[in-house]
């Protein structure tokens, strides 16, 4: 069933990255959407729709980082930290922890605003930073993050997290105990994340920054102010997290420091270098691939090996294995992902050739 | 005054393994600016190779008497050539083609290669903690209030003599001479008749035995190894890299020292659960005030 | 008052005197060159117009404002565009988009607009790439709009580099060896394209080897020699200038 919803999601991607036409892309999307707003009425069960939920999370995180990554070119390693922000930003103002209960829809921007502060500050003084050193320093950032929170026992449980966090509801009507609503609001998130990186990609500053990307120095001369547009990658790129973090708290009810490590920033960068850098479709092709791979088929190549071979064998130990090899595998073989932009597919087969020429 | 030396001490020893892990980093980007991000884990395996060699030769009992010196030199060997042999295999089978990629590509390829260590070396030995065999006699030496086991200066000395080597190897051989020479221009050391590639493949040989070392050393001073000891070890022993001046071998040591007195005294005053954010706040702080750290020089931007 | 003012400026890289108390001024509307030996310091002397590097001494002012402590984008905004010797494009962006990234100080749309899609974003984009079609037709590469810079010839990077320049509609133009690697009937085409830059009002100052090209385009020429500024004049003032053919030619013995 899971593998049904996502494969009709991808393969109206492929055909979105196929066409030229732009009228046929629009209704691919426009079918795709109401299917997937539609089909559960019809089919699944609340554990499918589940794990979709989750996978609409990680698309909206890879969307964010795609802004940072894939459009200004900056390697983020600490991803994760903005995602534990906005979770925490739910944890600690939706819980009895400070018998704050500030309503679900409000929190969703709040933790929007506060990632995204939290992404300048982090920007404002390494930015300046080039290549390696910036992803470096962002892992560092990645690291203190959820070792703050987890320190922090007063205000934030501590190792243990926040628990029985407050189940939302719309206009009254609360969630309940049902997946249902942060499907669709995760869906609506999707769609608000796709507009917006389209937005930004074709506007004065996705402009700069691809000028920044490919050519710092050239952009200063084109009186590109880089170290704002940067920041703006950064903020905007953390703001997606933020909202994340919270569908994702308010979805588990739970918050603790050991969800945000270094492992989720390597998952979502893999998801971007799977799906292909800069590309929007693409970014969401990988994204929906890892998680269902993730949550869906190792969990049941798992249980047939049990129940064939009468083991215990634990899968789901091999997941680091898997980001690994994708990062290790497309780097080396298809650097540009699976579904590449125009701009990357040439940078990555060309740049050894533009060398040797200068 | 006890406690206060005590933490020295601990620091000093601390500080002698990240030194060791350290040079591995500084001698990688230095001739090929990349940030190894595997070599963490190349020190994990050689923590594990160490242990499963004293697991065996104790279980053959012949680690006693001159069957123990030989034992320890073993599995200190072991570890080397191990590390050594996976490292330089890490650097051809991944690094090798991406030389001429765009930047982030190689540091993208071997975060994934230490993802896929790390899970490996799981698959191994197991995702719980194995202490390290505790076969190396370690009573107590009493200096004036400073009290230290021989572990601890057998560490400490062990790491000073690798470095010491190092030094002289990468100043005086000829080897040496030509790592320096790629890694100041690749272009015209490969004019000058220099193998570029085997150089690059031996510096990350001995990179390598130096994680190797580190391993050993690491496995006895811990007394244990664990799968993912390697990412936290890896990021101090990177930060103390940066904090002496990447690419700076007498950098790479001074930090490492920095860096283990860092980590023992805030776990003395502030407490342990702060020390990896003391830590990482130490490489923010360098990146950002002085990327070219204590002992580099700033180069201007190419233009 | 002279558009671009340069008095006593001296750059040293260790003990290295790239460029030695070097005084000139270029008038407002002029085509002004700077030759030299190779290493005689004229690419650095871009540089330091453009804020790569900082001067050690002496003053540059554009307009009566002094570059001391601008940064290259401040500078940028003070109306000074250019090219560089190695060309310096967005090899993996489309000719189009080279020349609207050389436009980003002509456009107003902010971060909100860009989140949005405003109508002042989307305005300002048609508005952008009309101006810059118009652009590469005017340099001469019309119909290359899609093409990625990196696909181009040499010759066509070359005009696209200077659209890009000129996108930001400098008043100042810094041209770093525009001719360097043009065959003959392309450097004619060049000295016709900067004459009409210059005649649409902005000002050129240009560093080139090619001598015949200077005499014949430039009004005035200054010649440097190992940092300093040996001769100024006009292209005859300069013929005959006898440091400038013993810097070329060298000392006789």
């Amino acid at each position: 069933m899971i593998y049904a919803y996502a494969f009709v999601a991808i393969a109206a991607c492929v055909a979105i990255e196929r066409f030229h036409n732009r009228r046929a892309k629009i209704a691919i999307a426009l079918a795709l959407a109401a299917f997937l707003a539609i089909a559960p009425r019809f089919y699944g069960n609340e554990a499918v729709f589940s794990i979709l939920a989750d996978a609409a999370v990680y698309v909206m995180l890879a969307l964010g980082l795609n802004i940072v990554v894939g459009f200004a070119g900056l390697l983020d390693l600490g991803y994760a930290a903005f995602f534990a922000i906005g979770a925490y930003t739910y944890g600690m103002l939706a819980s009895p922890q400070f018998g704050l209960h500030l309503p679900f829809w409000v929190l969703l921007f709040l933790a929007a605003a506060l990632a995204a502060l939290f992404g300048a500050l982090l920007g404002a003084p390494t930015l300046r930073l080039h290549g390696d050193y910036l992803a470096i320093v962002t892992l560092g950032f990645g690291e203190i993050v959820p070792q703050i929170f987890q320190n922090l026992t007063k205000y934030t449980g501590g190792p243990n997290g926040i628990a029985a966090l407050d189940i939302p509801s719309f206009f009254g009507h609360s969630f309940g105990a049902s997946v249902m609503p942060y499907y669709y609001i995760a869906l609506l998130g999707i769609v608000a994340a796709l507009w917006i990186s389209r937005n930004l990609r074709e506007s004065r500053l996705g402009r700069a920054w691809m000028a920044i990307r490919e050519d710092e120095l050239a952009a200063k001369h084109a009186g590109i102010n880089v170290l704002r547009s940067k920041l703006a990658a950064f903020a905007i790129g953390a703001s997606f997290s933020g909202i994340g973090g919270v569908l994702f708290a308010a979805k588990l009810a739970l918050v603790s420091p050991d969800l945000f490590g270094f492992q989720v920033s390597v998952l979502i960068v893999s998801m971007l270098v799977l799906g292909g850098m800069g590309n929007i479709v693409g970014v969401v092709v990988g994204s929906l691939l890892l998680t269902i791979v993730n949550s869906a088929l190792l969990p049941q190549i798992n249980s047939l090996v049990d129940t064939t071979f009468h083991t215990t064998i634990d899968l789901s130990n091999i997941h680091f294995l898997i980001y690994g090899a994708i990062l290790v595998g497309i780097m080396l073989f298809r650097p540009e992902g699976l579904l590449p932009n125009r701009e990357r597919r040439d940078e990555f087969h060309h740049n050894g050739e533009a060398e040797a020429e200068a | 005054m006890h406690e206060f030396l005590a933490q020295l001490a601990n620091g000093v020893e601390l500080g002698a393994i990240y030194a060791l892990i350290a040079l591995g980093y500084t001698l990688v980007y230095g001739i090929l600016e990349l940030i190894n991000f595997a070599h963490g884990d190349v020190y994990t395996f050689g923590s594990f190779t160490a242990l499963v060699v004293l697991v065996a030769l104790r279980a053959a009992h012949v680690l006693h008497g001159v069957g123990l010196i030989l034992g320890i030199v073993a599995a200190l060997l072991v570890a080397i050539l191990a590390c050594a042999l996976l490292n330089a295999g890490i650097e051809r089978l991944a690094y090798r083609r991406l030389r001429k990629a765009p930047r982030l590509a190689p540091l993208i390829t071997a975060i994934g290669v230490s993802f896929m260590l790390e899970n490996l070396i799981e698959l191994w030995q197991g995702s719980a903690p194995v202490p390290f065999p505790n076969v190396i006699p370690n009573p107590e030496l009493r200096f004036g209030a400073l009290q230290v086991g021989v572990q601890q200066i057998v560490v400490v000395a062990l790491a000073i003599v690798t470095m010491i080597a190092l030094h002289y190897f990468v100043q005086r051989s000829r080897l040496g001479k030509a790592m320096r020479a790629v890694a100041q221009d690749r272009d015209a050391a490969s004019l000058v008749g220099i193998n570029v590639d085997r150089t690059i493949a031996i510096t990350f040989l001995i990179a390598g035995a130096l994680a190797g070392v580190a391993g050993f050393v690491g496995g006895v001073s811990f007394g244990s190894a664990w799968f993912l000891n390697g990412f936290g070890a890896g990021l101090r022993a990177f930060t103390a890299a940066v904090l002496g001046g990447i690419g700076n071998i007498a950098g790479a040591m001074l930090g490492g020292f920095l860096i283990g007195l860092l980590e023992s005294f805030s776990t003395w005053f502030i407490g342990g659960q702060w020390s990896n954010v003391a830590v990482f706040s130490v490489l923010i702080l360098v990146l950002v005030f002085r990327p070219s750290g204590l002992l580099g020089e700033s180069l201007p931007e190419k233009v | 008052m002279s558009l671009l003012e340069l008095s006593g400026v001296s750059k040293r890289f260790g003990a290295l005197t790239a460029v030695a108390n070097v005084t000139l001024g270029v008038e407002e509307g002029a085509i002004f060159g700077i030759i030299g030996p190779n290493g005689a310091g004229k690419s650095t002397l871009f540089n330091l117009l453009t804020a790569i590097y900082r001067f050690d001494e002496g003053c540059i002012a554009i307009d009566g404002t002094s570059l001391a402590g601008m940064t290259t984008q401040e500078i940028a905004r003070l109306g000074v565009a250019r090219t560089f010797q190695n060309l310096r494009l967005l090899g993996n962006a489309s000719a189009l988009a080279n020349v609207m990234v050389g436009e980003h100080l002509l456009l107003r749309a902010n971060i909100l607009d860009a989140l949005l899609n405003t109508t002042r974003e989307r305005r300002e984009r048609a508005e952008a790439e009309q101006r810059a079609r118009e652009l590469l037709r005017f340099v001469g590469i019309a119909g290359i709009d899609e093409q990625f810079a990196r696909n181009l010839s040499y010759g066509t990077q070359r005009r696209l580099e200077i659209a890009r320049a000129l996108a930001a509609r400098p008043r100042l133009l810094l041209l770093d060896e525009p001719a360097a690697g043009l065959n003959p009937s392309e450097k004619r085409d060049l000295v016709a394209l900067i004459r009409s830059i210059r005649d649409g009002g902005a000002t050129v100052l240009l560093i080139e080897h090619d001598m015949g090209l200077v005499m014949n385009l430039c009004e005035r020429i200054a010649v440097l020699d190992y940092g300093e500024k040996i001769a100024e004049g006009t292209p005859n003032e300069i013929r005959e200038h006898p440091r400038v053919i013993e810097a070329y030619l060298g000392a006789p013995a």
